[in-house]
């Protein structure tokens, strides 16, 4: 399985692209959005700016809405899983609005959220072989808020929100699987699996 | 829940090689920054830190290739500081693999250089390191590895650098440091309360009582350290012991 990396230019790609290849994943970083909509499997990755990142993807947002549509498999961490909604409150415009809902800042004490925190996931293949009571790394200032059930996991940070999400072989996560150990490296394990099965 | 609090050994790195500074001075060997980044990533690490203590510009191209070398096998965050002086410096790093990058000098030098790395990478990238000395009943902002006072209050400078969009601190005891008598806990506990992002508490590690001390008398986020688990002393395992022991919430294995 070849899986595209978006490079928007900013920020460290060596953690994921490792560990996807440990997953199995054969690695191509991609610096023109163009290329995505051709791809087998697509990672947006967790750095930089909702703005920044959607000014390197417009272009080819609507390019993008029918790959995905059509089934692309793709997995979002982070800001990757926030352009994915409709809107952020981070950035004016749109997102890739794959799914709906928008993203908001996070309301609790100490912002970014920068840690490990509680993942509770429900009986979902991407979390598969994950024992409960795993932590995951969080860096985030901002949490989605998904208007559909594609909730698969959740974490409390002053409030509850949304971990991860799915629905088919379109996945979310706002924690930093590449930088969250071993449970991290198996959720990439059972994506590209995901990925696979839909082959 | 609560985040963790958080263990992070400190390498500090010169021209490619991990040494440990006493009082700044005195360097001495101690091995192979990948190797031992991995090393505490599998003791339970929480986050390794790379500080390049010498920060030259033929050495930022040295500690670029030991960050893509550790960013191959290192599943934790990395941070690196040291000799940070620019956007550029900021960006280069971050591309070479490193997570995060912690700014002192060129921070206080040009204040502005926070907002616009925060804007371009997300404050989660921008990490403050204040290095702070005690004056009177305050403490003072220090630059240019601990040598020059920058004429800044340390409570005052954290909570002005969160503003401009720092997301984290680092903050390291320069009267502590190196001297292995523990943390600096009232300044650790002053800054954890006049700020909203994670503070890191840094400089006077010697025993595992001292980090049990500066993460609940000092209320910091974190914990680094950096001889302690270098001559083998504890290893983070133990460390993360003691601390469930006491009821501290850490990160531990649950069996993968």
């Amino acid at each position: 399985m070849r899986v595209s990396i978006m490079d928007y230019g900013v920020g460290n790609l060596y953690s994921i692209a490792k560990g996807l290849e440990r997953s199995g994943g054969e690695i191509e970083i991609v610096t023109d959005p163009r290329a995505l909509a051709r791809s087998e499997a697509i990672v947006f990755p967790g750095v930089g700016a909702f703005g920044a990142a959607m000014d390197v993807l417009r272009p080819v947002r609507e390019e993008l809405r029918r790959a995905i549509a059509e089934g692309v498999p793709t997995l979002g961490i982070c800001l990757g899983m926030q352009i994915l909604f409709e809107s952020s409150e981070e950035s004016p415009g749109t997102g890739l609005g794959v799914f709906g809902g928008r993203v908001t800042k996070l309301l609790s004490g100490r912002v970014p959220q920068m840690g490990w925190n509680d993942v509770k996931s429900s009986d979902d293949p991407l979390f598969d072989g994950i024992p409960q009571g795993s932590k995951f790394y969080y860096a985030n200032s901002y949490i989605c808020q998904p208007t559909e059930k594609v909730a698969v996991a959740e974490t409390e940070y002053g409030q509850r929100f949304a971990a991860a999400v799915r629905k088919n072989t379109l996945c979310g996560v706002q924690f930093h699987p590449e930088k969250s150990g071993p449970p991290g490296l198996k959720l990439l394990k059972n994506f590209v699996a995901l990925a696979e099965g839909n082959q | 829940m609560p985040l963790t609090k958080r263990i992070i050994p400190c390498l500090d790195v010169r021209e490619g090689v991990v040494v440990k500074g006493v009082c700044f001075k005195d360097l001495r060997k101690v091995g192979d920054p990948p190797t031992l980044a991995v090393e505490y990533q599998d003791q339970g690490a929480d986050e390794i830190v790379f500080l390049d203590v010498k920060a030259t510009v033929a050495g930022q191209r040295t500690l670029h290739e030991a960050v893509r070398k550790t960013a191959e096998t290192l599943f934790i965050p990395l941070t690196v500081g040291g000799g940070i002086r620019s956007f550029k410096d900021v960006r280069d790093t971050l591309k070479a693999g490193a997570d995060k990058t912690s700014i002192n000098t060129a921070a206080v030098q040009n204040p502005g250089l926070i907002t616009e790395c925060a804007d371009a990478f997300g404050s989660q990238c921008v990490v403050l390191a204040l290095d702070a000395k005690r004056k009177g009943d305050s403490w003072e902002v220090y630059s240019h590895s601990g040598t020059t006072p920058a004429g800044l209050d340390a409570v005052d400078w954290a909570k002005d650098a969160c503003d401009r969009g720092a997301g984290e601190i680092l903050l390291t005891s320069i009267d502590a440091d190196g001297t292995k008598a523990g943390y600096d806990v009232e300044l650790t506990r002053s800054v954890v309360r006049a700020v909203n992002v994670p503070v890191i508490a840094s400089g006077g590690c010697g025993t595992i009582d001292h980090i049990v001390e500066v993460l609940t008398k000092g209320e910091a986020d974190a914990a680094l350290a950096a001889s302690i688990f270098h001559y083998g002393e504890h290893t983070v395992a133990d460390v993360k012991k003691i601390l469930e022991s006491k009821g501290v919430l850490i990160r531990k294995d649950v069996g993968m």
